[in-house]
């Protein structure tokens, strides 16, 4: 394409056609920008952006502060411009102890390229900032509801009773109207009313209010009885507010992240290990979400930063760290000892089938009741995999031995080592 | 009174049935209806607590005998825990690197199984920005969330030099320290893990 350009601006040249030769001038530009977005996409982009500091320094309004000839000169071999004494070059060097790196295969046009491309890129307007933020609003309290049922419910039986006392008194006139009108003489029962004892003991006689009682009682009894014996120590659904609203929707399901980059632990330890905010940092250094915000640092990952005392702009750690209080979900009583490597490692069991549809969990819960019922149902089912395993070939190797009737001595059980007498 | 009692205890008769089995149901509803009910934000009953609670210390747990708290703390300066490697041997500095070139090759010699082992390491932990051949097309540099890293076997290297003839101990430095936009890794990877991706890494540096 780019030979094409030349080759009208050849004609146009030959023609003077100034009006044509404009043209053509600014085509050959766009063609510039779009060769250099490529070369910047692949050489640059590992330290430098456009309008935000990376390792090296804010690309923008770079063609205003250095002058082209400059430009070419350090970008082309950097270190060499530096050695050679020129005092821009010194205090460009002074900006991270990283030194930008010599780009020798780059030619003139390739770097005019770069810096029309960087030139075009920070005209753009910022419109993209606007827009993505209605996903950060959509969040509500699914937690309320439960407080709202049990309000409701009692609410609801206070009524229901309320209802029941004064439909028992209209009965009563009623009856007695309908009495009095077929000549019986009725007996006036509420003789000694007044007196709040009385009213209870006619209340006590009232079988639809007993019934109506006892059956409060047994519903109350039986839930308690219920939870009490299912739910007690067992936290399934238990999704406690964390500090930092991680989304594991986003960071392992949408763009896919290995449950190993962070959760390196559970393949070689008891523990799944938490990550660090080191680890979190390898993408976060870069990654901060601006386009949602505003332009600004998504207020989650600030946490990050300010519970590592890092400076955004000047890309330093301070002293003053504190760590995230995570809270933790998954709480085996001490009792109980689980290892992750020997799950995850030896037996090759994905974390989706104690942890549920984790990839798809905006907020984790715990997915599994992790009672001994569960470990142990899973425990009957589930086969050796005793393929490559030396273990195992020791233990079939002994086992055969028996069978032939061989001599087994605690010598070959392993009654040697050290560790057996002395610990 | 006696015509009254009389008449109801009719309509009982009648409708005896249907109420109980009415009121049983209902029962029968509201107890399960009240008893999932739970607060997910809350842990529910819980019997003994203090069986959770370890009485050792866990290292994500907060600790009151530290100045800052923690459980896990960083082991104190110029030690080497056991089963670590010595990090100050080939520092994170320009001449670290070429150090790191020289001075140090893979220990694990190259069979099947360990480059297996490699290739699932370096797919787990390398190939979300460095793509699944090392081409530098991850899958959240395709997203476009991330700028895209030099190709293992057509880059070239911000330290000079092409990608594909990076050494041994070129690529365990920048695993272990990171480069650029990269983070240091050696928190994530034991050192033999580390070595298996260098052995992996390796093989794409081959590809065409």
């Amino acid at each position: 394409m780019r030979s094409i350009s030349l080759f009208f601006r050849s004609v146009t040249k030959s023609l003077l056609l100034v009006s044509f030769l404009t043209a053509a001038v600014s085509s050959a530009n766009a063609q510039d920008a779009a060769a250099g977005a490529a070369i910047f996409k692949q050489k640059c982009t590992a330290c430098h952006a456009i309008g935000k500091v990376v390792v090296g320094p804010d690309l923008k309004g770079i063609n205003d502060r250095r002058s082209e000839e400059w430009l070419l000169k350090w970008i082309k071999n950097a270190p060499a411009l530096i050695a050679s004494g020129d005092p821009d070059a010194k205090e460009a060097e002074k900006f991270s102890p990283a030194m930008m790196s010599a780009f020798p295969e780059l030619t003139d046009d390739d770097i005019k390229g770069i810096l029309a491309y960087v030139k075009a890129e920070e005209t753009k307007p910022a419109a993209a900032a606007a827009g993505t933020e209605a996903g950060a609003a959509a969040e509500g309290g699914s937690g309320e509801i439960s407080n709202f049922m049990i309000f409701g419910l009692i609410a609801v039986i206070i009524i229901a009773f309320i209802v029941i006392v004064v439909l028992n008194r209209v009965i009563r006139t009623l009856e007695r109207v309908m009495l009095e009108k077929q000549g019986v003489v009725v007996e006036d029962e509420d003789a000694v009313s007044g007196d709040r004892l009385a009213g209870l003991k006619q209340l006590s006689k009232n079988k639809k209010f007993i019934l109506f009682i006892v059956l409060l009682v047994v519903i109350a009894l039986g839930s308690a009885g219920w939870m009490g014996m299912w739910e007690t120590g067992v936290h399934t659904g238990y999704q406690p507010v964390q500090p930092i609203k991680f989304s594991h929707q986003l960071h392992a399901g949408l763009n896919k992240i290995d449950c190993q980059y962070c959760h390196t632990g559970a393949f070689t330890s008891k523990n799944a290990s938490i990550p660090s905010l080191n680890v979190c940092m390898n993408c976060h250094n870069y990654v901060t979400a601006s386009d949602k915000y505003d332009g600004k640092t998504s207020p989650e990952i600030q946490k990050i930063y300010h519970a590592l005392d890092y400076n955004e702009t000047t890309k330093q750690y301070g002293k003053n760290t504190k760590p995230v209080e995570w809270i933790r979900i998954h709480n085996l009583p001490d009792l109980a000892y689980f290892n992750h490597s020997q799950h995850v490692a030896v037996a090759g069991i994905e974390c989706q089938k104690c942890h549920g549809p984790i990839q798809t969990m905006e907020e984790v819960y715990q997915y599994s009741p992790l009672t001994m019922k569960w470990c142990v149902n899973c425990h009957k089912e589930t086969e050796v995999n005793h393929k490559d395993n030396p273990y195992y070939d020791r233990l079939i190797a002994a086992h055969d031995k028996l069978k032939k009737g061989e001599k087994v001595t605690a010598a070959v059980l392993g009654g040697l080592e050290c560790s057996k007498c002395h610990y | 009174m006696l015509l009254k009692l009389s008449t109801t205890k009719e309509n009982m008769l009648v409708m005896n049935k249907v109420l109980t089995i009415c009121t049983a149901f209902l029962t029968v509803a509201s107890v399960s209806v009240i008893s999932s009910c739970s607060n997910n934000r809350s842990t529910g009953i819980e019997f003994a607590r203090n069986m959770y609670d370890p009485i050792a210390y866990n290292p994500d747990q907060p600790n009151k005998n530290f100045k800052d708290g923690k459980t896990a703390q960083t082991p104190p300066a110029g030690t080497t825990p056991v089963g670590f490697e010595k990090i100050d041997e080939f520092p994170n500095t320009p001449e670290g690197y070429q150090a790191a070139s020289t001075g140090l090759t893979n220990p694990l010699p190259v069979t099947v199984p360990t480059l297996e082992q490699g290739k699932t390491l370096y797919l787990n932990m390398c190939s979300h920005c460095h793509g699944n051949e090392g081409k530098g097309d991850g899958s959240i540099v395709k997203m476009g969330k991330f700028p895209a890293p030099p190709s293992y076997s057509a880059g070239n290297s911000s330290r000079g030099g092409s990608m594909k003839d990076l050494t041994d101990g070129k690529i365990y430095h920048t695993i272990t320290y990171g480069v650029n936009l990269m983070g240091p890794h050696k928190y994530q990877l034991t050192p033999e893990q580390r070595w298996k991706i260098v052995m992996y890494v390796h093989e794409l540096q081959k590809l065409q």
